[in-house]
């Protein structure tokens, strides 16, 4: 009881601060909260399918990243061959994302289901490095962009010139989550599936076909990673290796967030993506902005470590 | 009798082990030291795992070890020997500090932070330029033993012998019916009196310490470290796929599934030179799925169905 008093202060304070911080930046460096924003869009619609993985089939999806890096690849061989724009290569880049979930799911995680969470998490490990080293072999590990004159697009407000392509990131991750707060909310199936991702045996009994809805949601999440695979590409240059950091910033950001909350997961994008465009702001020290993602992890750990919880 | 038979065998084993510089050639005894050094990552990794512990942290304290052997030797001008020693004392001391941040949560924390320590430490040596070299790394002035490749050889055999000989006495004392308990219940354990904390602080202490050893023992005989190389991503995976191909929770199996892989693997790198590492991929998801036992655990349960039967 009073954890749960001291709870809501404590995140009202959190937010408070965090907004005040969010206030001053914008008048002091305005283009590192554009920036951030952009950049936390691009975390959230990576997390955000890793978490309705997590929290409908209880699997740690250690390829995560990789199959947006996988989805990126599959559209930039699409763009070059037949000449296609990145955008229209979506569909087929979502359907095929949707049949290779399917398909992995079916002959590898379904197997695991009922073994040891050590054997899921080195089974999942066993299928990024499938996954990066099959890139490496078919397209080898130089880096891959393809080049489109939107992305540079700016606009003016004030005295700042910023970029506006990012925020193609913020759409596509406020879609995401609004797409999955209704699938979960209003649909029959999205609701049969949050009561397979609160009690499988319970499901089970009332007659919910539980291995359809695990396969039919790891698919689902696997397309969304790959809608989010084909925007990475259209802005980003890709190698085998990128996605690696993308599985661990999405689980960084799940277990931040607290396991199984969707919009829990925006916020924690937001506080991520601002605190590591704040650290590029500064000349020269542009490659530590990743050690912001460690400060974050140990805090998530210390946290969840005194909270006691598993 | 077959008692008897079992310790002649492992003298045989280490006698042709030792004297292996004697009847082969330069080119196996290179293959010969990376497959030891594969084999104290393969051996120290299981020996965590036997607490119910996966940890993704080979790659990360390999890369400290070898970066702090060279860096001790560089700007410490502390000798070769010491430098290892030094290596597998910082990746001790970072262990023992992130073993009592992260081991009161169990299973996918404990993996994915010391899969992230790898990637952090790589930022910092990459990123500090000054102290460690920055991303084109450092080269020492001379090889270990100015590169005697017996002496060279007998040291990595030195390491993977103390890694064996840890691992088993890991197997017969007390801290292996205490780690047995844990990762089969731990409720159970934590009531029956085994303080859990320690222990697996401990073991992941030790193991560490084993890898960052292995780390600096690499540098020394290699003679440089880069931030891409002494962090990749095969000292994650190769011992894993090894370990899982042997047999985990032992010592025999990631011996046995070091010494097939890792001969393996010098003929596989000559055929695909790009992304070879996919086929050990391929090895851990199927051994995950068909013989989780690995080779050891079905031999074994062949050989009980038999007297048994």
């Amino acid at each position: 009881m009073a954890e749960r008093i001291l709870k809501r202060p404590l995140y009202i304070i959190v937010g408070l601060l965090s907004a005040a911080v969010i206030v001053l930046l914008l008048f002091w460096k305005p283009t590192v909260v554009v920036y951030g924003v952009q950049r936390a869009g691009l975390y959230a619609g990576i997390a955000l399918p890793m978490a309705l993985i997590l929290g409908i089939v209880h699997i740690v999806n250690l390829a995560h990243g990789e199959f947006m890096i996988t989805a990126a690849y599959i559209t930039y061989f699409l763009c070059n061959s037949f000449g296609m724009s990145p955008f229209a290569a979506l569909v087929p880049v979502v359907i095929v994302m949707f049949l290779l979930g399917m398909l992995i799911f079916k002959f590898t995680i379904k197997h695991t289901l009922k073994a040891p969470e050590l054997n899921q998490l080195i089974l999942t490990f066993g299928l990024a490095m499938v996954l990066t080293q099959g890139l490496n072999l078919i397209a080898t590990s130089q880096p891959r962009k393809i080049s489109l004159d939107f992305v540079t697009s700016s606009a003016t407000v004030g005295e700042t010139t910023f970029g506006t392509y990012g925020f193609i990131y913020d759409l596509a991750a406020v879609l995401i989550l609004a797409g999955l707060l209704f699938f979960l909310r209003k649909t029959k199936f999205g609701k049969a599936a949050v009561a397979v991702g609160q009690n499988p045996r319970g499901a089970r009994i009332i007659g919910i076909d539980v291995n359809k809805i695990y396969i039919l949601v790891f698919s689902l999440a696997i397309a969304l990673t790959g809608i989010m695979g084909v925007l990475f590409l259209t802005s980003q240059s890709i190698f085998p290796l990128a996605g690696g950091s993308y599985t661990m910033k999405s689980f960084c950001l799940v277990a931040m967030a607290g396991m199984g909350s969707l919009p829990g997961i925006v916020f924690a994008s937001i506080g991520l993506g601002i605190a590591e465009s704040f650290i590029m702001s500064f000349q020269g020290y542009g490659g530590w902005s990743n050690i912001v993602f460690f400060a974050l992890i140990i805090i998530v750990i210390l946290i969840k470590s005194f909270k006691g919880k598993r | 009798m077959i008692k008897y038979w079992k310790y002649i065998l492992i003298a045989i084993i280490l006698l042709l082990g030792v004297l292996f510089p004697f009847y082969a050639g330069a080119y196996q005894q290179s293959i010969a030291r990376t497959v030891l050094i594969y084999l104290v990552l393969a051996i120290s990794w299981d020996m965590l795992l036997r607490s119910g512990q996966l940890s993704f942290g080979m790659a990360g304290l390999f890369g400290i070890g070898s970066y702090a052997s060279v860096l001790l030797l560089l700007r410490l001008g502390a000798s070769p020997m010491l430098s290892i020693l030094g290596a597998g004392l910082v990746a001790f001391v970072v262990a023992a500090l992130l073993g009592i941040l992260v081991l009161r949560l169990r299973a996918m924390y404990f993996a994915i932070t010391t899969l992230a320590i790898g990637e952090i430490f790589r930022i910092i040596i990459r990123n500090w330029s000054s102290f460690t070299g920055g991303p084109e790394g450092a080269i020492l002035p001379n090889i270990i033993f100015d590169g005697d490749p017996v002496l060279s050889y007998w040291l990595v055999l030195g390491l993977a012998l103390l890694a064996i000989v840890l691992s088993v006495i890991f197997q017969k004392t007390r801290i292996y019916f205490a780690l047995t308990a844990i990762r089969n219940n731990e409720v159970v354990a934590k009531s029956s009196g085994i303080n859990i904390f320690k222990y697996l602080v401990i073991v992941f202490a030790i193991t560490s310490a084993l890898q960052g050893m292995a780390g600096g023992v690499f540098a020394q005989t290699y003679g440089f470290v880069t931030p891409e190389s002494s962090f990749s991503a095969d000292y994650i995976l190769l011992p894993i796929a090894m370990a899982l191909l042997g047999g985990i929770y032992g010592t025999l199996g990631p011996i046995i599934g070091t010494v097939l892989l890792g001969v393996l693997a010098e003929y596989l790198k000559l055929y695909i030179p790009y992304g070879h590492l996919i086929v050990y991929g391929i090895i851990i998801i199927c051994i995950i799925m068909f013989m989780p036992q690995g080779i050891v655990g079905v031999v074994r349960s062949k050989i009980i169905r038999r007297e048994v039967g």
